[in-house]
């Protein structure tokens, strides 16, 4: 059986189609792509103005009242960053029909989609100007809230400090500035840029019959198109890398230790599926050497992990720690990276990575969102591996090629956040 | 006694065995899915601090925190640690402890027979020394303090804090710094030999397994360590909670960026289980639908000026002897927000919603339900706490379709109350 049905629709729109009878709901994503570039902020804002209302449905009641009626469909926007891009969303998860006997709510949905990406609500030729005020208000609380989860804060902040001057800092919801500045007739020009001409893919996902689902969108967008924009490559490489130490106070009771490397792989590289694994090895579950040597050797932490920026050829090690500690837990994960290097990968550590990753993607083929987002992957870097491919070059690695792309990889900054009191063990 | 619950609605088969150690089996047949998920779960959580334990006849108090160390310290072998075998095969495996259960799961993709082995034998070995006991001391501290930085835990915590007086529900989970130095491995021992029998557990497999032989093996390794079924009555003992609440305000600074908030309101009724307490949960969830989902001009009205934005929810939680409604979210101004909440619910005594809108929340609540079952894990674990509290899952949509507006109504009368409600907030620094 074919897993995913890729159709070009008209107007330069790609269709990704996986019929699964064994979903209960119909799964529908709408992807916008754009660069990451000045109006980063503008293009943060539009999804959450579109989403208060549009032409038939006004405001957030009436779109209240058509998803219950929908038996409770679910509708939300988001923006994601994938390298140095931005993701738009517009997504829905609904009931299949079969399940309460009511003909054309998939239908519905493609209609509904439309009206909230083509027809928003305006005065005169810009947005209802309340809506932009109030998701302008609260896109800014948004931005200052990162600081309330202290793990995603300190990874974010490693992040910005790693990639300063690199567009890649930018946060993906935009900043502060931007937003007290915003001018509103750019942003309704904003908007109508990335409807004409940001690349789309449409997803669907669920027990449909994927030509219905090509005339349903044919017959539903109303979109009008124009050349459509390339958008630059993500820039992997930084010349001139030194390792640098950043500590940040806050009135926090655990410290927070983040440390960034540059892979120098980009995700379309061959050697992408080693550094998978070398990623796995290193800080990829109960295996991996973090946490067997950070917390169940040391007692240091509750959470010791490894995870990959595939897209930017970024590693981020993320620790929860008391900041006594912080040198010697520093020291540790410094040592399991040098293990690494010099070979020094046991067959079970081996063998653990490759059968943990290999269930996490076989897993994800159970999942609409994860099934989407592992394809939207490959929207993004032009890959054409499906989720069984990509299995069958992971189980190709071997140890040796994991050492070897060890070798490319360099830190690049060490990242604490650390309580207000006390000396953070150096 | 094997027994198959068709829905035929659902498209879902389900299998029940009730094995020879006393043993609860469920497995959820679902072909076309990759993955499998078990979970093997005890009745025995943070709120069972007080019992009489298993050959005794004097109840003791056991230290805070002390059912979510034994979930740690299971997983620690005499030959190491069981993350490696399921590394092994490749399995996922994670485990939690909330108020009243404690949960071992997995997933996998292949080699399910050989990780239910895994599961079944770990959970039923337990290995307690003072090393292994002393080195989980520092990783769970680092745990508690995770949590003492999460300014969403936070408010929770200190919500059930101003709700209840005495009942357990108003502690931590993993107890404090302080109290787990206090564990030791006879106590552990102890809890594990009250509270580990078959007996007061359950297996819950979902899917596209063979069932006689999830059966037969479940059979095998449960039988071998814990003989057959002696029914054994755990004695638990809570305290009496008084009614009303036992604070109206709570409030801490930590550093956010701006007011967190979670208004609760407690439930009085706390005695019940089965059919009754499924349809209360049902009730609830209709109502806060019906007071402030987002179709409702209160919500508009708050979100328009400022008060609520998109993290803004709401819940009901219904449990064996307790419960409580919470609304939360980040605001400018907790006050305000409750002020409107408490004005709307006055509003709704004398003028009720209109039949139409409570069909239409009815509506939405078997999409709700129907798209459950995409997720294995979510309808497993779901499945489980439902089963603890002596409710079918399954019978969700024939109680939904049989709910009538009054009993909605009065169950709305009881619990949303002001003089029954906590307002805490987490304010920045």
């Amino acid at each position: 059986m074919k897993d995913i049905i890729i159709k070009n629709l008209n107007k330069n729109i790609n269709l990704y189609v996986i019929p699964d009878k064994k979903f209960k709901t119909v799964y529908i994503s709408y992807c916008f792509h754009r660069d990451l570039d000045e109006d980063y902020t503008y293009n943060a804002l539009v999804p959450a103005i579109l989403k208060r209302g549009s032409e038939g449905y006004e405001n957030q009641k009436e779109i209240g009242i058509y998803l219950e009626e929908q038996y409770g469909a679910l509708f939300d926007v988001g923006v994601q960053k994938r390298g140095e891009r931005q993701v738009l969303r517009f997504t829905m998860d609904l009931v299949n029909e079969e399940f309460v006997g009511k003909d054309g709510l998939l239908a519905q949905a493609f209609y509904f989609l439309n009206r909230i990406i083509t027809k928003p609500v305006l005065e005169g030729s810009m947005f209802k100007s309340d809506y932009v005020n109030q998701e302008k208000e609260n896109l800014k609380n948004r931005i200052l809230a990162m600081i309330n989860d202290k793990m995603q804060y300190s990874m974010e902040r490693c992040i910005q400090e790693m990639c300063r001057g690199e567009k890649y800092a930018r946060y993906v919801l935009g900043n502060i500035d931007d937003l007290n500045s915003l001018d509103p007739e750019k942003l309704y020009e904003v908007y109508k840029d990335i409807i004409r001409s940001s690349p789309l893919d449409i997803f669907v996902v669920g027990d449909v019959d994927p030509e219905k689902v090509a005339i349903l969108i044919n017959n539903s967008l109303d979109l009008e198109r124009s050349q459509i924009k390339l958008i630059p490559e993500t820039i992997i490489k930084k010349i001139g890398v030194k390792q640098r130490e950043v500590v940040e106070r806050m009135d926090i009771s655990q410290a927070k230790l983040n440390i960034g490397f540059r892979t120098n792989v980009a995700v379309n590289q061959n050697e992408y599926f080693p550094l998978v694994l070398y990623a796995g090895i290193l800080g990829g579950g109960p295996h991996s050497k973090l946490f067997i040597n950070v917390r169940e050797k040391s007692s240091l932490a509750y959470y010791a992990f490894a995870r990959l920026e595939k897209y930017k050829g970024l590693m981020l090690i993320g620790s929860g720690i008391d900041q006594m500690n912080y040198k010697q837990t520093l020291d540790i994960i410094m040592e399991q990276v040098e293990d690494i290097k010099r070979g020094r990968i046991s067959d079970a550590e081996f063998t653990a990575s490759v059968n943990a990753i290999t269930t996490s993607l076989k897993a994800a083929k159970d999942d609409q969102g994860q099934l989407v987002d592992y394809y939207l992957g490959n929207a993004v870097t032009g890959a054409q591996y499906t989720l069984e491919d990509f299995i069958s070059e992971i189980q190709k690695v071997k140890p040796e090629d994991v050492v070897e792309v060890s070798k490319k990889i360099k830190v690049d900054t060490v990242y604490l956040l650390s309580p207000e009191e006390g000396d953070a063990g150096r | 006694m094997k027994k198959v619950i068709e829905n035929k609605l659902l498209n879902e088969k389900l299998i029940y065995n009730r094995l020879s150690s006393g043993l609860d089996v469920y497995i959820l047949l679902k072909p076309g899915y990759s993955r499998q998920f078990a979970i093997y779960a005890t009745r025995y959580g943070s709120n069972d601090s007080q019992f009489v334990p298993l050959g005794q006849r004097e109840p003791i108090t056991v230290p805070d925190g002390i059912a979510h160390f034994l979930e740690h310290k299971l997983f620690e072998e005499e030959k190491g640690n069981v993350f490696e075998e399921y590394s092994r095969l490749g399995a996922q495996p994670n485990a939690f402890t909330n108020f009243n259960m404690t949960a071992y799961h997995f997933t996998s993709t292949g080699n399910f027979y050989e990780c239910l082995d895994v599961l079944l034998g770990f959970v039923g070995r337990p290995y307690f020394t003072d090393e292994n006991v002393e080195k989980e001391k520092g990783i769970i501290a680092q745990e508690i303090r995770m949590y003492e930085d999460n300014p969403y835990w936070r408010v929770y915590f200190n919500l059930l804090r101003g709700l209840y007086h005495e009942f357990p529900v108003r502690k931590d989970i993993a107890g404090t710094v302080e109290s787990i130095y206090k564990i030791d491995k006879e106590t552990l021992y102890e809890c594990y030999r009250t509270f580990y029998h078959p007996s007061n557990m359950a297996l819950f497999i979902a899917g596209d397994v063979d069932p006689d032989r999830v059966f037969d093996q479940a059979e095998k390794m449960v039988v071998k360590r814990s003989g057959k079924n002696e029914a054994r009555d755990i004695k638990r003992i809570f305290p009496k909670e008084a009614k009303g609440v036992n604070k109206d305000r709570i409030e801490e600074r930590l550093a956010v960026a701006r007011p967190i908030f979670a208004l609760g309101f407690k439930d009085e009724d706390t005695v019940r289980d089965g059919d009754r307490l499924l349809d209360k949960i049902i009730a609830n969830d209709i109502i806060l639908d019906m007071l402030i989902g987002t179709s409702t001009d209160i919500y508009d009205k708050l979100y328009e000026e400022g008060l609520i934005d998109s993290s803004f929810g709401n819940y009901y939680t219904g449990e064996r002897y307790y419960g409580y409604a919470i609304m939360t979210g980040q605001t400018q101004d907790p006050e305000r927000v409750a002020d409107s909440i408490f004005n709307e619910i006055v509003k709704r005594r004398s003028q009720p919603w209109e039949q139409e809108h409570f069909n239409r929340i009815k509506k939405k609540k078997i999409g709700e339900f129907i798209r459950l079952f995409n997720s294995l894990d979510s309808t497993c674990i779901q499945f489980v706490s439902m089963l603890f509290r002596d409710i079918q899952l399954l019978d969700y949509l024939e109680r939904l379709e049989s709910i009538t507006y009054n009993e909605v109504k009065k169950e709305f009368n009881e619990i949303y109350r002001k003089e029954n409600s906590c307002l805490s907030s987490i304010v920045p620094l």
